[in-house]
This record gives C-alpha cells, sequence and structure tokens, in this order.
C-alpha cells in the first residue's frame, strides 16, 4: 500500500493491480456466500457499468449459475438500450436473468400515498431506488439469496443514492474503487468497451446523468476525493488539479454531510452498550 | 538442545469466536506435523477465537493457564511436540484485563508466554480499545532451542526482537494477523528483523477474511541473514514444513556481526529522544 503523497494528483494514481483487486474481490465473494450458507447472490443489473461489473465479479466467484440478476423496468423511465446492455453482460458472464416490471408496485405506492406529489422528482425517485431494494430483499428471503451492492466508492463518498434504496445490500464488494478504477476494472473483466464507459446514471427519471447532476466528470472527482482521502488540503488539492477551491470545498462539504447516510441510525446514549455506537460486535455470516 | 529443528508453520483461517473448532483445527495439524517430523507447529495471531472479535474479546479471553492451554497442553504431551498459538488472555489477578497473547506449550508442560507489546490502534485497528499492552521481550530455553515470541505489529518495532534476541532467542516466532493491504511491509520488516539480529524468525499469519478484512497468508522461515527459505502460499490455509538448522547462526553471525557492533551507550541516546516526540 503507497500511499503516494510524493506524487501529483494525476489519473496513474488510480491505477492498481486490476488482477489482484478481481482475485481480492472474488475471494471475498465466494468466502461470505460460502460462510452464509446462501445458495446464492442475487442483484440489480441495471445496464450501467457498476451492476455489470458486480454481475461478471459475481460469476467469476461462486459461478454464473449461482447469480440471478434482477432487470426491473418502469414505464416512465424505460430504456430498451439498458435492458439490452443488461442482457450482454448477462450473457457474457452466463448469468441467469429475470425481468420484473415495476410499473405496477409503483404505481401502487404513488397511488396509496394521501399527499403524494408528481412533480417531486426526487422524492418519487427514491421511491423506485428503495422498491428495487424491495424486489431484490424478496429474491433473497425467497430463494436464500445475499443480495450484492452495486455502490462504488465516488457515489457513496459523495452520498449519491438513495438512503436504504440502492445502497441497501448485504455486501458491498466495489465500494472500496472509485468510479473510474470500476470502469477500468470492468475492461480488465472483459465487459465491452462501450458499456465500460458508458455515462452513469441512478435511472431515477428520464435523461438523469450522474455527472451533470454532480457537476463534476468522474476523473476530477475521483482525484479529488482520493485526495481528500489522504488529507490533502483542499487548497493543494485545487492547485495540482488547476481547479477553482470552491469546487473541492463543495466535494468535501458534501462528503462530510452525508455520513449519516452511511451508518446505522444515530440514537441518544442510554444504556450500557448502544446499537451502532459502542456494541461492537463482529459481523457473523453464519 | 537439538542443533536442527523441523517447524510447521500452520497458516489457517480460523472460526470466529468457535473456540473448539479452532482447538479441532490445531489438533489435526499438530498431529499431522508429527507425522512430518516436526518439532514445533506455530498457529497464528488469535488463532484460538479469531482476530475480529471485537466486544466478544470479553466472554472469549481466558487465563493462562486455563481450559484451552490446559485442552493444547494434552495434546502437546500426547504427541510431543511444541506448539505456539495466539489468544486473548484474561488476567489472573485483575480478572478483568486483557492482553493479545502467545502462548508455547512444550511436550511437557506450558513452557511460557508473549503479551504483545505494539498494539495497533489506527486505520482498521483497534487493539488498544481492548487490550492491555505487554512489558516483557520473550525468549524461552526449551529442548528444542531458545524461543523468542512476538505478535505481528511488533514486527515495526526493532526493539522487541533486539530484546528478545538479547535476552538468548535464536528462533524468534511472529504470529500475525495482517490484512493484505498491508503486506509490502511484513515481507521487508520480517526479513530486516531476522537479518539486523541475525536470529531465524518464523513469521505464520492468518489467512481467509474475517469482517471485509482479507489476512495475506505468506507465512515464512526467514534466516540469519535475511533470507526467505520457506513460504506457504498468499491468501489461502496452507501448511508448510521446514528446517531450522542453529548451526547457521555461527555463520551469519560472523558474515554480519551486527551482535557483536551493538553500541549500549546509544541506547540511552534513543531512550532520551525517543521521551521528547
Amino acid at each position: 500500500m503507497r500511499l503516494h503523497r510524493h506524487l501529483k494528483l494525476t489519473p496513474s494514481l488510480l491505477e492498481i493491480d486490476f488482477s489482484e483487486t478481481q482475485k481480492r474481490i472474488c475471494r471475498f465473494i465466494k468466502e461470505y456466500i460460502e460462510n452464509a450458507g446462501a445458495k446464492g447472490i442475487v442483484l440489480g443489473l441495471s445496464g450501467g457499468i457498476d451492476s455489470g461489473t458486480i454481475a461478471a465479479l459475481s460469476s467469476l466467484a461462486i459461478g454464473g449459475e449461482n447469480v440471478l440478476a434482477l432487470m426491473l423496468p418502469e414505464k416512465e423511465n424505460f430504456n430498451q438500450k439498458d435492458i439490452d446492455d443488461a442482457r450482454v453482460v448477462a450473457k457474457q458472464f452466463h448469468v441467469e436473468t429475470q425481468v420484473c416490471d415495476m410499473s405496477k408496485a409503483l404505481n401502487g405506492i404513488y397511488d396509496a400515498i394521501p399527499v403524494f406529489d408528481q412533480s417531486n422528482r426526487l422524492c418519487k425517485g427514491n421511491i423506485k431506488a428503495r422498491t428495487r431494494m424491495i424486489f431484490l430483499y424478496y429474491y433473497a428471503n425467497n430463494q436464500n439469496r445475499i443480495v450484492c451492492g452495486s455502490s462504488d466508492k465516488s457515489e457513496t463518498m459523495m452520498g449519491y443514492f438513495t438512503k436504504w434504496g440502492d445502497a441497501a445490500a448485504d455486501i458491498a464488494p466495489i465500494m472500496d474503487l472509485y468510479k473510474t478504477q470500476v470502469r477500468k476494472l470492468a475492461l480488465h473483466l472483459g465487459i465491452p468497451k462501450e458499456l465500460a464507459l458508458k455515462p452513469s446514471t441512478p435511472a431515477l427519471w428520464p435523461n438523469q446523468l450522474a455527472e451533470s447532476e454532480l457537476g463534476i466528470k468522474y476523473e476530477t472527482l475521483d482525484l479529488i476525493l482520493y485526495g481528500l482521502e489522504r488529507f490533502v488540503s483542499p487548497e493543494e488539492i485545487a492547485k495540482e488539479l488547476a481547479v477553482e477551491k470552491v469546487l473541492v470545498d463543495k466535494v468535501k462539504s458534501r462528503w462530510i454531510a452525508n455520513e449519516h447516510k452511511r451508518r446505522m441510525p444515530l440514537t441518544p446514549k442510554i444504556g450500557y452498550r448502544t446499537v451502532g455506537n459502542d456494541f461492537r460486535l463482529p459481523r457473523h455470516t453464519y | 538442545m537439538k542443533d536442527k529443528i523441523r517447524l510447521a508453520l500452520a497458516q489457517i483461517s480460523s472460526k470466529r469466536e468457535n473456540k473448539s473448532e479452532n482447538l479441532r483445527k490445531i489438533e489435526e495439524l499438530t498431529i499431522k506435523a508429527k507425522e512430518k517430523g516436526a518439532d514445533l507447529i506455530i498457529f497464528p495471531e488469535m488463532s484460538l477465537t479469531g482476530y475480529v472479535i471485537l466486544d466478544q474479546v470479553y466472554e472469549l479471553a481466558e487465563t493462562i493457564p486455563g481450559p484451552s492451554t490446559g485442552k493444547v497442553e494434552a495434546l502437546a504431551k500426547k504427541t510431543g511436540m511444541h506448539i505456539v498459538f495466539g489468544m486473548p488472555e484474561l488476567s489472573e489477578k485483575t480478572r478483568a484485563t486483557i492482553f493479545n497473547t502467545a502462548v508455547l506449550v512444550g511436550p511437557k508442560d506450558l513452557i511460557g508466554k508473549y503479551r504483545k507489546m505494539y498494539l495497533p490502534t489506527h486505520s482498521v485497528f483497534e487493539e488498544k480499545r481492548y487490550f492491555r499492552p505487554g512489558y516483557e521481550p520473550a525468549a524461552f530455553q526449551t529442548d528444542i532451542g531458545n524461543i523468542g515470541l512476538s505478535i505481528c505489529y511488533d514486527v515495526f518495532f526493532p526493539e522487541v526482537f533486539r530484546l528478545s534476541r538479547l535476552k538468548g532467542a535464536q528462533l524468534i516466532i511472529c504470529i500475525s494477523a495482517s490484512p493484505a493491504v498491508r503486506r509490502g511491509y511484513f515481507e521487508i520488516l520480517t526479513s530486516a528483523r531476522a537479518l539486523e539480529n541475525t536470529a531465524f524468525l518464523a513469521y505464520v499469519n492468518l489467512a481467509g477474511v474475517e469482517d471485509g478484512l482479507q489476512f495475506w497468508g505468506g507465512s515464512r522461515l526467514v534466516c540469519p541473514t535475511g533470507d526467505v527459505v520457506a513460504k506457504a502460499k498468499y491468501d489461502e490455509e496452507d501448511f508448510v514444513v521446514c528446517d531450522v538448522n542453529f548451526g547457521d547462526l555461527r555463520a551469519a553471525e560472523t558474515f554480519i556481526p551486527t551482535l557483536r557492533d551493538l553500541r549500549p551507550e546509544l541506547f540511552d541516546k534513543l531512550k532520551e529522544f525517543s521521551e521528547q516526540i
């Protein structure tokens, strides 16, 4: 583990040994599934690069016949290209697929909420992310599978996900890889270039693009986050990347402000040992 | 005392919180080591309980001697083996304080123990939250040579190994639970500790995954010139048998006389300056 602080913040810092990374992630997945006594994995396959990479890694770890990829389209945001892209990866890695149209379920939820506001696309989008989670956990419970999440480090640090939605999973094998590293890992795994470099979207509403929403390219964001992770000051990061300091400050604030999304819910300390605080138990999978 | 001894490096993956399963594995591999002609078998740090046990350490810690060391003593007697393993030790005196301890058991009885002196409490490590550090370097005169003990993060601190060597250790054992991102450091430091002390160093690491921490294995025997003479696989469980020839110590010390050239007067300065950081 090199810290690289003697080097300038350049994309080469994000180069890692992808063979070794693949090996480590696959071992992690395999051991978890074995220890849990689970029959396999269920994951949401969107046609995007994170979930495609997760499908590939899961297949390489435990065999495609033990991996179920759910494709969860819905009417408002239907995109045949995403479905086709998802199928390309599923076929390439021999992963079983199942399409579940979420439209009825979503309409049921919208109808059941007395104050539901169609125009608030963020609240509506979050319902979609959480409904995907419900479908995934149904298959997990019903078929003794582990839900494999596809959150990456860039979106997790930025809090760019729906609380209890897309980040809700039993394991998150690529959560310690920045987005640009996930793309490179995808290429290393043999996922077609067109898919690996496809613009990311949470697909909560039509034409939603991650980089437009975040207001920054992943190539820049990842280097800012890399610097922040290693305690480099925002001034220094801005100087080295030739960007405005205000941009780095914005990323830093967003990273810190979203810690609540990455933790157990906060509770006031009352008892002897407190869940999520000083109640520290090992996470067993068996 | 023997001039040559045979070691078994038992690079296992422990079942967390499952002492009976881990003791079963210790027994199985000790019998296997005996069959391979080994005199001493070494298991990793906290191999009795697993490493990432957090608050469960309060329930799992045992006194030494205690029920688990009793079982290992019986095994050592039965097989005629020397056995080193790691466990959380509950202080007999206070009945509350816990140490991260390496235990050396011989065919006749429990020979000794070493309480980890340097407890990592940074990054993913929380040892100072749970353990009190030890104060006593370890070197035990046994029928199979003078054996020193150390644990994992100690390897970053030359003084632990130097003290053990100066106390008489010719083979220093380092049991470990080192995660993969730190492999490079340990590969350098295990060789350095052997070379600078012209001693044999047997490093035995955990394998497998605990709470996302992937232990890198890579257990090894390093000879007094720093060369790795036997090595286990990376990442997965492995069992390696290797030989130590204590006759090599004199040849190494003649070629690299680090012990002859020690300068005790510098240690006062070391103490003085380290108090001023």
